[in-house]
């Protein structure tokens, strides 16, 4: 009876690392494993290259930096929409509809023909940062980009 | 009933009571209970980190898995006697979080089995559970109910 026990253990074990295992992309950059355990700082990028659109939003990027409790902003801006994702200090995620709503109004007061997607969720982080390694990648087409673009905007909006 | 003075004897019998009662180690008990339950909700968030980097979830959506999976390896647990260990040991710390509602279901199931499948298992199955969902479900609805007329009057 006890040996029966013990294999059904193991067994039970063995199935959830399988599974854990299985779940793994195989093509995962390395870098993306640390995305939520450190800062990161990604350079903010524009889909479609043009210099004067580095240029604002070098300077959104720069505008949400200068907020007191968040850090790690990262900035993509695709063909309609630009999306803003950052990080809350840990004893300010009390707060952080409140900074939400903040960072929201002073970017739509500041730059008000932009349509901003704001976000302080970890996932639409780690998604936004491994776009931007893909987006390294010459072969990966603008059209391709603003697809998954459209992609972490729905699924920031997504409730349940 | 209630408060009736008691007898000069009942008092007597009380303090000699009361000398020979052993004391419960209770700052002892809520350590335990902190850490056990402080563990258990660590695996809990490690299981929402998971769901986040590896599917499609995100920090809002991610505590939905997040639940029914501690509940299923409670269940599991309860199953092979494990979990009745950790909650002689750990008391509140085991009972508290989510899993606790989990070993409610599975350990009523159990010792109902023997009733049969309908009348045993099905009907005493939420006994202590079904408390939980009731009060639960009424809970939220009070708080939603709130909320809404909250929103209504433009307040928040």
């Amino acid at each position: 009876m006890k040996n029966i026990q013990k294999i059904l253990y193991v067994f039970i074990i063995l199935c959830l690392v399988v599974m854990a295992v299985g779940c793994t992309p195989r093509n995962q950059t390395n870098q993306d494993y640390l995305v939520l355990m450190k800062t990161t700082n990604p350079a903010p990028k524009a889909i479609a290259s043009d210099s004067k659109e580095a240029n604002i939003i070098k300077d959104i990027e720069k505008d949400i930096e200068s907020h007191n409790d968040l850090y790690d902003v990262a900035v993509i801006k695709g063909k309609e929409h630009i999306l803003v994702v950052y990080k809350v200090k840990h004893m300010k995620r009390f707060h952080m509809k409140k900074i939400e709503k903040e960072v929201n109004e002073k970017l739509e007061k500041k730059y008000p023909d932009e349509n901003f997607i704001v976000s302080s969720d970890y996932k639409i982080f780690l998604e936004t940062v491994r776009l931007e390694e893909k987006m390294k990648d010459p072969n990966y087409s603008e059209k391709e980009a603003d697809k998954e673009l459209e992609r972490i905007i729905k699924l920031k909006k997504e409730l349940t | 009933m209630g408060k009736q003075k008691k007898t000069p004897e009942q008092q007597q019998y009380e303090q000699l009571q009361q000398k020979h009662e052993t004391k419960r180690p209770i700052f002892k008990n809520c350590l335990k209970a902190f850490f056990v339950g402080g563990v258990i909700c660590t695996i809990g968030q490690a299981i929402s980190y998971f769901y986040i980097y590896f599917f499609n979830f995100t920090e809002q959506t991610a505590g939905n898995p997040t639940v029914a999976t501690m509940i299923f390896i409670a269940m599991l647990l309860t199953g092979f006697g494990v979990y009745d260990r950790i909650g002689q040991f750990a008391g509140a710390g085991s009972a508290v979080p989510i899993t606790g509602f989990g070993n409610a279901v599975i350990s009523a199931a159990i010792e109902h089995r023997t009733e049969g499948f309908v009348l045993g298992v099905g009907g005493n199955m939420f006994k202590l559970a079904g408390s939980v969902i009731l009060f639960g479900v009424f809970a939220a609805f009070v708080v939603a109910l709130i909320k809404t007329l909250l929103i209504m009057w433009g307040v928040i």
